[in-house]
């Protein structure tokens, strides 16, 4: 195992150009890189906007979903590097488990390392693992693990088959309803970093394949945490499945019912009922 | 050392006549009103110059100049300026939330007098420039040099001059105030012809108390106006039929501009006084404000619909009161939508809810619909948010006068953010 | 509402050229404020015959801190300043032959009568007069004052008042409201008192102190100025007017300290509701101001049905049933309690257009005259005010020439103001006109019409 500590996080529009520009000739199993950075704290600035966009209240407590934040440019990194069987560009997000064992203070010093595992056979492709860890004080409180789907890819011989499914209750009664603005993804660029042109406008959603600029799926899952801000166990489990693209602008509802000592949740188009999300938070 | 409390009384009220939004009011503002309604409040009990104990009053939909609103407008009217003034919002419940702030400070002996009311506008609502452009401004403020002033200024957009006009809408649900009401329609089953008879009703008897002169007393005109604007007098189940839903949706959609509340323009006040106070000054007790309870539903997560919490409120107050749903003379629910007043009704009714919701062993059983807003209610008149309940608290304190001594009343409003407030009133 | 013209024909110019074109010079008047003397110079007081109040005259003017000076000094002199006040004690008069003695007196004295000066006359009334010669020249006075108003210029007045035997207890208050200010534009009436108990001790300037006071139709023009003089004078004011006056109705009650009270004065129960709240919240009424009146002119035979009603249901019946509940209602009204009740020259001369209006006027007349017996019993009052051409909002409206003509056609060639109808009925409200009881006093400006 290779394990490289950076001294910063890597400039993200660069990596995604390299990424464009390196997209061919990819193949043969996962790397086994580990990418790391020592003693981040979160730029309070940064943290304002990043809570705004997602609707959290600003506190002393990170949310629940900005140590992804932190660790996505490393992962933007491996992925990126020439050693990484698959193409970042057209990727697809699918699942996204996040495990925090305690809330993490604005102010610790944290310790980022990402890898990537369980290249997976998928009825449409191959899926793969990006998984982050942070740890504050040398123990660690949070862990994250995102599936991206490479549609047409395969998965070296003997892969497992992939798991992207999450079980939900019926969810019938919305909540909530957002106007997801067409700026949206451009918004949350911003404070996230992922510059991925598939969020940024149409015309470069359409350069990927998608007829219109798409919400980020972190996005959603944040603002939907965020509609649940207070009501969230310390010791978190929330595991969400990317369904449909939300494309931009649009109207979703958000439904939420408790389940399991925590909530079910999902987001679904508010004409058309159309599954963007839908996900478990449980207590761990 | 606790003191002994005593019932603060309701000497008597004053409002001006609601105005439909961008109507008769357009060019008024919220202190306009406020300083509008005092005044008639200060001349019909002839307060020129005196000092009250505390004036108690607020706005849902507030300008940052009226960052003083209730004070300001007591500077304007003919009370003393060494009357004190604080602001209160509780949403729709605002104006009874305040009567009750009043009576309980009176019920101490902190005061022997207050004033209690509430004023709001759609036509002079504040609008907000748009919330980035805000936030450019805010960073230019905040900048020393001129390179930080630059980079503020940087951030400037043609699209941010679009102005920010505020919706009638949950910030946690982004839903409106209606679709709310529709869900809970939907789920309590309220027939679209139930809510339009309710509706015909509060017209027809509002225009009937107006008729007998009920009001003459109790509202002072402004700007022209004489009589609330939306009063439709003739208005019918046949006419009310023909208007097509605008909450909900598809074949189960109930609510149409009718039977729902339109946006209003108005401000009331309410006198409250100690009985000695009152004596003192030969000026009549109307009733008393026995108790009051507050409410609140988790209308986001927990399943309950928005303008439920009355339902909560209302079993709460009658325990500590040692009554019954039965034991009023008057009843005065506030007419948010139709709906709203129909699920309220039902849901005391329904044994389930009673049981699961309430936790109680028996419901709370069903009301004399003959006592129900026997002068009708903000269908009719209107319903300019933190005003109704001090038209409320002036009209019920009135009727239960009028009906003599050892008369009781409830009143139920129900509040945006999943919020209920409940009174009742005693002559 | 200025008086262009009058202002015009008081100012330099406005004088050379009304004097020379020979037109009509109305004079700005004396008007009441607070804290002015009763009189602005001297007053002489003379006799014709051998008068029993010449005394009280001398007594109660130096009471009231003007200079009274001898007839004698009047008569041929020249030096002095001009009288502020001529009165005449007639009641010695026993036959025509004495009236020589009035006209001796009057003459040399009027002709020093300073602008805005009073002339009044006191004698008894004809009908109780010993003999037809005594009538006769108690009613000649009549005749003499009346037709001097119409000589005076400058503003002065003549007035008569007429004191039966053993009333003379009741002389001090309409005496003094004729002198002053305050009967600014009462001019060429007869009063006549009665015997009554005059309150002693009452406060000259605030003579309402204490009082509560009901006015009718306070919202806006001669109501508003009613309860501004009523409260000016102590009173504290009950302002009613119908609902839809309200915002106005509260202006009113807030400027003077008083309460309003929205109210539909032709309601069915509109008294016992009325007597109801002034003995709640004020202990009862001490002086009941019917006030409230509409108009809906037109021609008899084009008048209809709605427009007869509506007038006569606001102008008279409603002043009617008031007065009754208010009389019913145990504790409504205070002892010594005042009702004034707002007549129009219209009922008394007609006018073109007004039957309604003009009956529901003349009707209040009648009523007063009916009530005053029984109002006498209780040691009430009710008596009438009507009103001339005064200067409202109302005749703003009306065309010039209409306008100009109507102000002009009085004695003092200029409209009213809203304050002269006011001052009068504050004057009747007062404890020291406790001896004026059915009468109608005119503020008019003595009108041509229906005089």
């Amino acid at each position: 195992m290779a394990r490289t500590v950076l001294d910063a996080a890597p400039a993200m529009p660069a990596l995604f150009a390299r990424a464009a520009l390196t997209a061919r000739g990819r193949g043969g199993d996962l790397p086994d890189t580990r990418l790391a950075r020592v003693g981040v704290t979160a730029d309070p600035a940064q943290l304002a906007d990043y809570a705004r966009v997602c609707r959290f209240p600003l506190s002393d407590a990170l949310p629940l979903t900005f140590p992804h934040v932190l660790a996505f440019p490393l992962q933007v990194a491996l992925m990126t590097d020439r050693a990484f069987p698959l193409a970042l560009p057209g990727l697809v997000h699918v699942r996204n488990r996040i495990e925090a064992d305690r809330p993490i203070g604005v102010g610790e010093a944290l310790d980022l390392e990402v890898w990537a595992e369980r290249f997976a056979t998928h009825r449409s492709g191959a899926t793969v693992d990006l998984c982050a860890s942070v740890s504050a004080g040398g123990a660690e409180v949070w862990r994250s693990r995102s599936t991206y789907l490479a549609r047409g890819a395969s998965a070296p011989e003997g892969a497992p088959a992939s798991d992207v499914d999450v079980e939900v209750g019926a969810l019938e009664r919305p909540a909530a309803q957002w106007r997801v603005p067409d700026d949206a993804g451009r918004r949350y660029a911003k404070v996230s970093g992922d510059v991925n042109p598939i969020h940024l406008s149409g015309l470069t959603a359409k350069a990927f394949g998608f007829k219109r600029a798409i919400a980020h799926g972190m996005w959603v899952k944040a603002r939907a945490l965020a509609a649940l801000s207070g009501r969230l166990p310390d010791a978190v489990a929330v595991d969400v499945a990317f369904r449909k693209p939300l494309f931009l602008p649009s109207t979703v509802t958000l439904s939420t019912e408790e389940a399991g000592g925590g909530w079910d949740l999902a987001v679904r188009n508010a004409t058309a009922g159309t599954e963007h999300l839908i996900g478990t938070v449980r207590p761990t | 050392m606790a003191a002994p409390t005593r019932k603060a009384a309701i000497v008597g009220g004053n409002r001006i006549p609601f105005a439909r939004s961008n109507g008769a009011y357009a060019r008024a503002s919220n202190q306009d009103m406020l300083t509008a309604t005092l005044d008639g409040l200060v001349a019909r009990f002839g307060l020129q110059g005196q000092q009250v104990g505390e004036v108690v009053a607020g706005a849902v939909l507030k300008h940052a100049r009226d960052f003083n609103l209730t004070r300001e407008s007591v500077l304007g009217s003919r009370l003393s300026a060494a009357t004190p003034a604080y602001d209160v919002q509780q949403a729709c419940g605002t104006g009874l939330e305040a009567a009750v702030l009043v009576a309980n400070k009176i019920a101490l002996g902190q005061i022997e007098s207050g004033i209690a009311g509430g004023t709001d506008t759609t036509s002079d609502a504040p609008v907000a420039v748009n919330e980035d452009l805000r936030r450019v401004l805010m960073e230019l403020n905040r900048a020393k040099t001129v390179q930080q002033r630059l980079k503020a200024l940087a951030g400037l957009r043609p699209g941010q001059l679009a102005p920010e006009i505020p919706r009638n809408a949950e910030p946690r649900t982004g839903l409106a105030m209606g679709d709310h009401a529709a869900i809970t329609a939907r789920e309590w089953e309220i027939g679209r012809e139930e809510q339009d008879e309710l509706t015909v009703r509060s017209h027809q008897a509002l225009a009937a108390a107006y008729d007998r002169g009920f009001f003459d007393d109790l509202v002072t005109p402004f700007l022209g106006l004489s009589r609330d604007a939306n009063l439709r007098p003739d208005t019918s189940v046949e006419k009310l039929a023909k208007l097509k839903p605008v909450f909900g949706q598809g074949e189960g959609a109930t609510m149409t501009a009718g039977n729902s509340t339109p946006l209003t323009d108005g401000a009331s006040a309410v006198l409250l006084a100690s009985d000695e106070w009152a004596a003192e000054r030969d000026l009549p007790v109307l009733a008393h404000l026995v108790d009051a309870q507050t409410a609140a539903v988790d209308y986001v997560h927990g399943g309950e619909g928005l303008l439920m919490a009355p339902a909560y409120a209302v079993p709460v107050l009658l325990e500590r009161n040692g009554l019954t749903l039965q034991d009023f003379d008057f009843y005065e629910v506030h007419e948010a939508f139709a709906s709203t007043v129909l699920a309220t009704l039902k849901a005391w009714e329904s044994p389930a809810f009673c049981k699961e919701k309430l936790g109680l062993d028996a419901p709370l059983g069903s009301i004399d619909r003959s006592k129900l807003n026997v002068n009708g209610s903000s269908l009719a008149a209107g319903h300019p948010f933190a005003a109704t309940g001090g038209r409320i608290v002036a009209t019920l304190a009135k009727l239960l006068h009028e009906a003599g001594p050892g008369k009781r009343g409830l009143i139920s409003i129900c509040a945006a953010g999943g919020q209920g407030v409940v009174a009742i009133l005693e002559s | 509402m200025s008086d262009w013209y009058r202002d015009f024909a008081n100012s330099g110019v406005g004088t050379t050229i009304t004097k020379q074109l020979g037109l009509p010079r109305p004079a700005v008047l004396r008007r009441h404020e607070p804290g002015q003397p009763l009189l602005p110079g001297p007053a002489v007081v003379g006799s014709a015959g051998e008068g029993r109040l010449r005394d009280e005259l001398t007594r109660l003017l130096r009471d009231a801190g003007v200079t009274v000076v001898s007839p004698a000094t009047v008569d041929g002199g020249t030096d002095g300043d001009r009288l502020a006040a001529v009165l005449l004690d007639a009641t010695g008069l026993t036959g025509p032959a004495d009236l020589a003695a009035a006209h001796d007196f009057l003459a040399p004295a009027v002709k020093r009568l300073a602008p805005s000066g009073r002339v009044l006359v006191l004698a008894d009334p004809p009908a109780d007069a010993a003999s037809p010669a005594q009538a006769a020249a108690r009613q000649a006075l009549d005749g003499l004052v009346r037709s001097l108003a119409k000589e005076l210029r400058g503003g002065a007045t003549a007035n008569l008042v007429q004191v039966p035997l053993g009333a003379e207890a009741s002389l001090a208050g309409p005496v003094r409201f004729f002198l002053s200010g305050r009967a600014a534009y009462v001019d060429g009436q007869v009063l006549t008192v009665t015997a009554a108990d005059v309150p002693a001790g009452e406060d000259r300037e605030r003579p309402l102190t204490g009082k509560v006071a009901v006015v009718t139709g306070a919202a806006r023009g001669i109501g508003a100025a009613i309860a501004k003089v009523l409260s000016r004078d102590g009173a504290h004011v009950v302002a009613v007017d119908v609902p839809a006056a309200g915002e106005q109705l509260a202006q009113v009650a807030n400027e003077i300290g008083g309460t309003a009270v929205a109210l539909d004065i032709t309601g069915a129960d509109a008294g016992t509701r009325l007597a109801q709240q002034l003995i709640a919240r004020h202990g009862g009424v001490d002086v009941v101001v019917h006030n409230a009146g509409i108009t809906r002119d037109k021609l008899l035979v084009n008048m209809d049905a709605a427009r007869w009603n509506s007038v006569m249901a606001v102008n008279l019946q409603a002043q009617l049933d008031i007065t009754q509940a208010l009389l019913d209602t145990e504790g409504a009204l205070k002892p010594g309690a005042r009702v004034i009740s707002v007549s129009s020259q219209s009922g008394i001369a007609g006018n073109r257009g007004q039957t309604n209006y003009a009956a529901s006027k003349a009707g209040i007349i009648g009523m007063v005259r009916a009530w005053a017996p029984e109002f006498a019993r209780r040691g009430a009052t009710i008596n009438a005010v009507a009103p001339g051409f005064i200067v409202t909002e109302m005749t703003a409206k009306m065309p010039l020439g209409t306008r100009e003509v109507g102000s002009r056609l009085n004695s003092l060639q200029q409209g009213g103001l809203p304050v002269d109808v006011a001052e009068t009925i504050a004057f009747l409200a007062q404890p020291g006109s406790a001896g004026v009881n059915g009468q109608v006093v005119r503020v008019c400006g003595q009108s041509v019409l229906g005089a």
